[in-house]
């Protein structure tokens, strides 16, 4: 295991980035900062820039307004990192597959730019705020 | 005036129009050319005086059709006027935008999605569709097809303002951009403040991101697939929209759903706007540095989500409701733990207020803070808390009630003053209200169905209006007899309380914007994510200088009141 994919699973920060979402798997990101689960005790942090981030969680299909500010988003994050599909829209757009403004999934666009980057997936819509949690833990100890 | 006064008042337009209906007494449809919409448009807004809920473009066989609905709360009275463009080729109606601002965005969404022009529209900008989409495609015809391929990279040819080249203020002037990844903002608006010194002087929207296309999307779906797809525009109207949708749907095949069925439905249309709400106060606590407000109240707010979840099965995206009843039951045996659960709740909430309204430095800071003025909101025909934080008293549950809230006593509340405080207050109390009207509906349900067999539904036009937590939520279900819907259009409330910045942040301190943006409560997506450089003016703001301002503004009167800090001991911990 290289040094930066090591340094990489401890204490991911983690970037949220919307992309055509119904709020639903958002509002469920956030509630892992809160009192309930407060994810903040394993040194996962929410950041205000990709720049800082080690992890992107992606919600949402990609409309085509922001299919060209999510590749500017993961072009800014320093590499290695980790893209999290959050929700059944990000990992495969859902219910809005037959829409003529989505240009999604995620995989889809972030491969355009990086045919290798690591994508991990967390099914369910949205999925449960433990099920984050584990799909974040199973991801980096598959590193 | 009574239903029969106003039936009067609008029969004085009637030469204008090619025929009046009045299926039942609080639903009256016009029809018209498009060459006169916009004088009984003028009548119907200035004179009468009725609230502009929305517009709705259809493309019928023939013909277009644009829809101009209309309320008058009152009565509850829907009226709509429908205004063939016979046209097909060049289709055009006069724009209402100049003496209506609050139709200016719908406008442009029906000329994006439609095609229909509209002339003397003040600012025909794109608004719905992304940049990269073609021209002369409109999705929403009947003979659309998605684009195989967009143009890589190129604008359209209607500029927009979140395109460097295309920046709508010359660049002498400093300008602060926010978005399009915006914290606050469900659909991902983009902002283009102008400022001068410390003071917004103009603003600027672009919208599209979360432009998913859910109208053309239910049309490829069946009558009752519709409302999981409908309880997904939102996740925190997750119940209020398919409610909407499901009520247009019985009025338009005439289902009466049964007695327990509109219980469970006010049941949890009532969690959710307690679990809404308390999710606001939080956000509301962090973008002016009160970081403990933001953790208390999403900690109540968890009690409201397992009893959801109880409920339906899911945290949010319930899909509860059907056309003739509800999927799911509530349990007798869950009735006590929701008493006692909306004791705790209303414990804290108690605390919780409190602790926000005697606070001097939140007067401090939020009273007199992005305020919107009753003529102001009456423009923007904004609805829901922030029409109720301008003074104007108007509530669907109330003026056109469903459900069972007739039958339950409960109060509307509203406050005068059109600040962020006074919206803070509406939606603390209304936190309360919600409480008293969950404990009598658990008395009150009584035993039965949840659901009636549907059989089919019938060719006709219907609407559906629920009040959900950020205001009216207003859904136009036609059908041809079919399986499926033909149209169906969906007002949020964010669509027409969003455009009401406008009057509220002009004038502002940049430090007070991420409140006043907040105060409309349009949908949160999520923390911290409104990084954005001008490079034109050099001047460098991102969401966090903006939250830093925001939070330093707090410390300033904090300083100058020589109030105290915040002690654990004051406030009951229980």
């Amino acid at each position: 295991m290289s040094w930066k994919i090591w340094s990489l699973k401890k204490s991911p920060w983690v970037f949220h980035v919307n992309t055509g979402a119904c709020n639903n798997c958002d509002i469920e990101i956030v509630d892992l900062l809160t009192p309930k689960f407060d994810v903040e005790r394993f040194g996962i942090k929410l950041v205000g820039s990709p720049r800082h981030a080690d992890a992107l969680l992606v919600t949402g299909g990609v409309t085509a307004q922001a299919a060209p500010r999510l590749r500017e988003v993961y072009r800014q994050t320093p590499k290695p990192c980790v893209v999290f599909a959050i929700g059944a829209c990000a990992c495969d757009k859902g219910i809005f597959t037959t829409g003529y403004h989505m240009v999604g999934p995620v995989d889809k666009i972030i491969k355009e730019i990086d045919p290798n980057a690591i994508i991990a997936y967390v099914p369910g819509c949205p999925p449960k705020p433990e099920a984050m949690i584990s799909g974040i833990v199973k991801a980096l100890a598959a590193l | 005036m009574n239903q029969e006064e106003l039936n009067n008042k609008l029969a004085e337009i009637k030469d204008k129009l090619i025929a009046i209906e009045q299926p039942v007494d609080n639903k009256i449809w016009f029809t018209c050319e498009a060459e006169n919409s916009y004088e009984i448009n003028k009548f119907l807004f200035e004179e009468v005086p009725l609230r502009f809920v929305i517009a709705t473009g259809i493309d019928s066989d023939d013909c277009f059709e644009v829809l101009y609905h209309y309320a008058y709360d009152e009565t509850g009275c829907m009226v709509t006027l429908k205004a063939f463009i016979r046209d097909r080729e060049k289709p055009e109606i006069e724009s209402i935008a100049p003496f209506l601002p609050g139709a200016e965005w719908i406008e442009r969404e029906i000329h994006d999605i439609l095609g229909i022009d509209f002339r003397n529209h003040p600012d025909m900008r794109r608004l719905i569709l992304s940049d990269d989409w073609p021209e002369g495609v409109y999705p929403l015809r009947k003979d659309a097809k998605k684009p195989v391929s967009w143009p890589d990279g190129e604008p359209s040819s209607r500029p927009t303002v979140d395109s460097p080249s295309r920046r709508t203020v010359p660049l002498s002037k400093p300008v602060l951009v926010v978005g399009p990844f915006h914290p606050l903002q469900e659909e991902m608006e983009f902002f283009q403040l102008t400022i001068d010194g410390e003071i917004v002087t103009d603003i600027d929207m672009r919208i599209s991101y979360n432009h998913r296309g859910i109208e053309k999307i239910s049309e490829s779906l069946q009558f009752d697939q519709v409302p999981f797809l409908v309880s997904r525009i939102c996740g925190i109207c997750s119940a209020s929209h398919p409610l909407a949708y499901v009520q247009a749907v019985e009025e338009l095949a005439g289902i009466k759903p049964p007695e327990r069925a509109l219980y469970v439905r006010t049941i949890i249309n009532e969690l959710e706007r307690i679990h809404s709400h308390v999710l606001w106060a939080g956000l509301a606590g962090h973008f002016i540095g009160y970081d403990t407000v933001f953790m208390w109240a999403w900690k109540y707010r968890e009690p409201v989500l397992d009893l959801l979840e109880e409920i339906t099965g899911n945290r949010n995206n319930y899909g509860n409701v059907k056309v003739g009843g509800c999927r799911e039951d509530i349990p007798n045996e869950l009735k006590p733990k929701i008493l006692k659960d909306m004791d705790e709740i209303e414990k804290k909430m108690d605390m919780l207020i409190k602790a926000v309204t005697d606070d001097p430095i939140l007067h401090a800071r939020l009273k007199g803070v992005g305020v919107l003025s009753k003529e102001d909101a009456i423009k923007y025909a904004v609805t829901g808390p922030t029409a109720r934080a301008s003074g104007i008293a108007i509530d669907v549950r109330q003026d056109d009630p469903y459900a069972v809230y007739a039958d339950l006593d409960w109060n509307v509340i509203s406050q005068p003053e059109g600040d962020v405080f006074a919206k803070v207050v509406v939606r603390l109390l209304e936190v309360i209200e919600a409480i008293k009207i969950i404990r009598q509906a658990v008395k009150k349900i009584p035993e039965g169905p949840i659901a009636v067999e549907v059989k089919e539904i019938p060719a006709g036009e219907a609407v559906g209006c629920v009040e959900a937590p950020r205001g009216e939520t207003f859904h136009y279900v036609r059908s041809d007899g079919g399986n499926r819907p033909v149209r169906h259009k969906v007002r949020a409330p964010s669509f027409v309380n969003v455009p009401s910045f406008k009057a509220s942040c002009i004038g502002q301190h940049i430090a007070d914007v991420t409140i006043t943006l907040a105060a409309v409560d349009p949908c949160y997506s999520c923390t911290e994510r409104l990084a954005v450089v001008d490079q034109y003016s050099n001047i460098i703001h991102d969401y966090d200088t903006l939250l830093r301002l925001s939070r330093e503004r707090t410390a300033q009167i904090k300083k100058e009141l020589g109030a105290p800090g915040l002690k654990m001991e004051d406030l009951q911990i229980g």
